[in-house]
């Protein structure tokens, strides 16, 4: 799969990656490469490492072991600076979405562009309606996270995290807790973002299925390692053990369910 | 017998509260350097995005305070010019009620007073809207926008407190020495213009200089501590702990800060 590096860079590398908290090892020994402009879903079981993947490559999870490169560059090198200045390099829709409670949908997607670009005041409000009015949340715009439903929480977080347009975005179980009617609007502005050459969409869930349109690269993860690394058609087939109980929700496998 | 098996005991209770405090001052004197040293990174950080902080914790600091604020301080100053009108004439001091009004209200009453309001209204607050916050990973979803949190959060609390409590110390003493004046007239008669006068004589730069310096350092320390309290707690369950040692400590902190500077000013 690396092979699409040969066109576009690699904008993240993990390289030998462990990672251990309070004595469980929960990523053990990774290596994988991710091209600018290459869409990827990691999916696996509970506890099987998936949920550490994006806090590594955001370098959030704290001590582990190996190296995790952000265009070419160790994200262990970064001081407090570059650790902010790095971030600015990516989106991350967060699982719980994360959004400031104390803000309005508006003021949540403009955060980052009031904090970060150096665009006007008119023109981030600009910019903030156009994203408002992409997402149809226009009803909502002045609304606090409290008093807003599953499908438009998602789809401020989304607006936030694309709002300085980055090259990479990283997306945590987005649809594990939506209803899949109320997501289209925002399965369609996803479409068009991992469709972009230079866009790369990293996607960490347990329904990989629902990204098969959207992702060329599929990447299980069982007890901490890679298990499947392939493309859509060969997710689709499920010829691998893995893949296979993983989507028939079996118990018979070679994963051994608690 | 019963001595000799308590003693141990007790050394070891009162040096676990030393080695206690110890890692508390040193935890504060590391979280107070990595603001410091955040600093650093002030020049990425657009000032338009903290206005809105800015604003909101000034009106809630100090205007929201102000009804609170002018009661106490109406009442206090009541109290301090009647007692001082009623007594002094006894002793034959009442040329200097002028002074003690100075000393007691404007000099300590008035900015520990505010403080005093200020923290178990606003450093409560903070320090209950931070925690919060770290519960629900708002804090964490910040830092993953690249925001430094430390401006971001403590930043335009110290600024907009500075200012609240400079206006609400200069507002305490005005309603303090002319409301207080007007409360005590239905048991004392005293003519504004010497009342004024006396106040006047009484007042010196150095007054004014310290009200400015305890504003500064007040101002400061009262969302410093209630954020570092805000940023501790590690479950829902922790943090109406951590608020309340905000508040205790914040006060603590207060009052021996007041009575240094007496110390070192008017000593």
């Amino acid at each position: 799969m690396d092979a699409a590096c040969t066109h576009n860079r690699e904008i993240v590398t993990l390289k030998n990656v462990s990672y251990t908290y309070e004595g469980n090892r929960l990523i053990n020994d990774i290596s994988i490469s991710i091209c600018l402009g290459e869409d990827i879903v990691f999916f696996g079981a509970e506890n099987s490492g998936i949920d550490f993947i994006c806090q590594l490559i955001v370098n959030a999870a704290g001590e582990f072991e190996g190296d995790v490169f952000f265009d070419g560059r160790p994200i262990k090198d970064f001081d407090e600076i570059e650790v902010h200045n790095f971030r600015k390099g990516f989106g991350y829709l967060q699982r719980n979405f994360g959004l400031i409670n104390n803000m309005d949908v508006f003021e949540n997607i403009a955060l980052p562009l009031r904090y970060h670009s150096r665009l006007t005041s008119r023109e981030v409000d600009e910019r903030v309606e156009s994203m408002v009015e992409y997402l149809k949340l226009e009803h909502c715009a002045r609304r606090r996270p409290v008093h807003l439903s599953s499908s438009e929480l998602l789809r401020t977080s989304y607006g936030r995290s694309i709002a300085l347009d980055p090259d990479l975005l990283l997306i945590e179980h987005p649809l594990e807790e939506q209803c899949l009617l109320n997501v289209q609007v925002f399965m369609s502005a996803l479409q068009n973002r991992a469709f972009a050459p230079h866009k790369s969409v990293i996607i960490v869930t347990y329904r990989p299925e629902l990204y098969t349109e959207i992702s060329e690269r599929f990447v299980m993860l069982h007890e901490g390692q890679i298990v499947f690394d392939g493309s859509t058609d060969e997710f689709a087939r499920a010829e691998n053990p893995y893949v296979k109980q993983f989507l028939q929700a079996s118990i018979d496998g070679p994963m051994q369910m608690l | 017998m019963y001595m000799s098996m308590n003693v141990p005991g007790f050394i070891k209770k009162i040096v676990q509260r030393i080695l206690s405090t110890w890692n508390g001052v040193r935890s504060f004197y590391l979280y107070v350097v990595s603001i410091i040293k955040s600093f650093k990174s002030i020049r990425y950080l657009r000032f338009r995005s903290l206005y809105s902080i800015v604003v909101n914790q000034t009106r809630f600091t100090g205007i929201d305070a102000l009804p609170l604020l002018m009661i106490i301080a109406l009442m206090l100053g009541g109290t301090v010019i009647i007692q001082a009108h009623t007594n002094f004439p006894k002793f034959g001091i009442e040329s200097f009620i002028g002074n003690l009004l100075v000393i007691i209200i404007a000099r300590e009453l008035g900015p520990l007073a505010t403080a005093m309001i200020v923290v178990s209204r606003s450093g409560s607050a903070i320090a209950a809207e931070i925690a919060t916050q770290t519960q629900n990973r708002e804090i964490l979803s910040l830092e993953l926008m690249g925001i430094d949190t430390k401006l971001y959060i403590i930043l335009p609390r110290i600024i907009a407190s500075i200012i609240a409590i400079f206006s609400l110390i200069i507002i305490f003493d005005i309603v303090a020495f002319f409301g207080g004046y007007l409360l005590s007239i239905s048991t004392v008669y005293i003519p504004i213009g010497v009342f004024i006068q006396t106040l006047l004589d009484a007042f010196s730069f150095n007054d004014l200089f310290i009200t400015i310096l305890k504003s500064l350092i007040y101002g400061i320390l009262i969302p410093l501590i209630a954020c570092y309290y805000g940023l501790k707690p590690r479950s829902n369950f922790e943090i109406p702990i951590y608020v309340s040692q905000a508040v205790v400590r914040t006060l603590l902190v207060i009052f021996v800060i007041n009575a240094f500077i007496s110390a070192l000013f008017y000593f």
